[in-house]
């Protein structure tokens, strides 16, 4: 078992590693320009904003609004989702704003969501909310529907009303679409919570206090700190890896049904 | 037998008609036409019949499923409207729920029905006694998907009975078992049903089967039915004395009944063969 997951580990190490040593060698034997990223710098600015706590404060800042924007978001998907996937009549009416509004890129709400909620937290939280909920209802959705009709008939014949068959037998039947749909709308959350960041980092002014996405634009606008913008980009990723991962854990937790 | 003959039917079905519309044409197919049929409180009742006679729609609509186009069908005298817990279903393809263990499968019925007075210690009790009665004890912890067929078939049966039904329903329940653990099955439903114990005790029970040999082991009457449109084609009664023995099967009686609904179903279902 250990030897197992200690040769997949090594496998899934080949690739970045093989990456870094290219990456090494084409900057040592090159002609660098300051504006070369050098990976022994980027390991040296990585320690360097660990250790001061900036990276760890900025990543918290950005996580605590995508939390609150899919937490927004997940409700709302939810409730309409099942409501959409019960009843055809509500998937009728709902559905075509749903699918009109769903093309629009979250990114492209920035405006309004500065001119209404101003530069800070509700109007990132709003964003990644928005990013989130399409995914999340459109697997709510189909989850819903896919529920075997004959798991319905079994509770109604037991005498249980409709209300707890939501409960006991939709919800739990619609449960693993609704974790594709929460893995798919957290990745998207992520993305547009760097995305809104950045476009309103000038403004804010930056510092870890702006998350991830301001300090990655100071980086780039005041100090053009190359080997701080890569350790941005690698934590950025580093942390969609542990969400990912985490919500895979969850699932298997929760669902232990599934083999 | 005489006093349950003399007592008001626990189930009646009067000029039972069931039509679909096929949705795409909109075309109008008779399913059943004019059932008529009474079943006694603790009656045994099979229905035998060729694919798509409409056996499985007779027990959705008494389970109150599917509602009938005409006629009307009635419990203890009163019309059935919907799905009650007074009776219990088994389905076929067992429906157990994938997400819940075998004891909580069991208890669902009583945990969640709306009109459930049961405590949880009360409960537990019932879920115990009926895990022991279908012999899944060792396996109450197990999902759905770590069990064999036999077991499962098991684990909706005591799900059903857990709201101590007064009717049970059950469609094909054993079709999709091996031979052996069939007949097996087929004398532990028998012992559940209370053949052994006094004929007040035991629940009435309506089970659907094309198994001519598997209605005439279990039943007290046959209703064999026709197709095209789904009709009754005879009822027959089985005089075989209770509790049924494995070796009733090579009596010449029960060879008899079988040969006699066989000869009344097998053009059909030759038919029916042929256009499936």
């Amino acid at each position: 078992m250990t030897r197992a997951l200690n040769s997949s580990f090594l496998r899934a190490a080949i690739l970045p590693v093989g990456l870094l040593i290219i990456w090494q060698l084409a900057v040592t034997l090159g002609s660098p320009t300051p504006r070369t990223p050098r990976p022994t710098q980027v390991v040296t600015a990585a320690w360097q904003l660990i250790g001061n706590g900036d990276i760890p404060l900025a990543l918290l800042q950005s996580l605590w609004r995508v939390l609150a924007g899919f937490a927004w978001a997940t409700g709302l998907a939810l409730v309409l989702g099942a409501l959409m996937g019960t009843y055809r009549s509500v998937d009728r009416s709902i559905d075509p704003l749903v699918e009109s509004f769903r093309p629009i890129a979250p990114i492209a709400l920035l405006p309004l969501a500065i001119l209404w909620f101003g530069t800070g937290t509700p109007a990132a939280a709003f964003i990644v909310g928005y990013a989130a909920f399409f995914p999340m209802i459109v697997n709510t959705i189909h989850g819903v529907k896919s529920v075997d009709p004959q798991l319905i008939r079994a509770a109604r014949t037991l005498g249980v009303d409709r209300l707890t068959i939501l409960r006991t037998v939709v919800v739990p039947g619609a449960l693993p679409y609704i974790f594709v749909g929460s893995r798919l709308a957290l990745g998207v959350a992520w993305t547009s919570i760097i995305a809104a960041e950045l476009a309103v980092g000038a403004k804010a002014g930056g510092g870890a206090t702006g998350g991830i996405g301001q300090m990655m634009f100071v980086f780039y606008a005041y100090s053009v700190d190359l080997n701080g913008i890569i350790v941005c980009m690698i934590s950025v990723g580093v942390v969609a890896l542990v969400i990912d991962r985490g919500l895979r854990r969850l699932e298997q937790w929760m669902m232990p049904w599934k083999r | 037998m005489e006093t349950l003959n003399d007592a008001a039917p626990k189930l009646r079905l009067r000029d039972v008609r069931k039509e679909f519309v096929l949705p795409r044409t909109g075309e109008r197919t008779v399913a059943l036409e004019e059932i008529g049929l009474d079943v006694k409180a603790g009656e045994f009742l099979c229905i035998v019949g060729p694919s798509g006679c409409g056996k499985t729609t007779i027990l959705n609509m008494i389970a109150g499923l599917t509602a009938p186009t005409g006629g009307s069908l009635e419990l203890d005298g009163k019309r059935i409207e919907g799905p009650g817990a007074e009776r219990g279903v088994v389905f076929q393809d067992y429906a157990l729920f994938p997400w819940k263990t075998v004891r909580e499968n069991i208890e669902f019925g009583p945990r969640y029905r709306k009109d459930s007075t049961l405590t949880k210690q009360q409960r537990d009790e019932r879920v115990r006694h009926l895990i022991d009665l279908v012999a899944l004890s060792g396996a109450e912890n197990k999902y759905p998907y770590e069990l064999s067929g036999g077991m499962r078939q098991r684990c909706a049966f005591a799900r059903a009975l857990a709201n101590e039904p007064e009717v049970l329903l059950m469609d094909e329940p054993f079709a999709a078992l091996d031979a052996q653990t069939r007949v097996i099955l087929q004398e532990e439903l028998l012992r559940i049903w209370g053949e052994t114990g006094a004929e007040a005790e035991r629940r009435t029970v309506v089970f659907i089967t094309h198994g001519i040999d598997e209605a005439v082991f279990l039943a007290d009457r046959v209703v064999v039915m026709a197709s095209h449109p789904g009709r009754i084609r005879e009822v027959k009664a089985v005089d075989l004395p209770r509790p049924r023995k494995p070796e009733v099967r090579a009596s010449a009686a029960f060879q008899e009944l079988v040969e006699h609904i066989w000869q009344l179903i097998r053009d059909e279902a030759y038919a029916a063969t042929v256009r499936a």
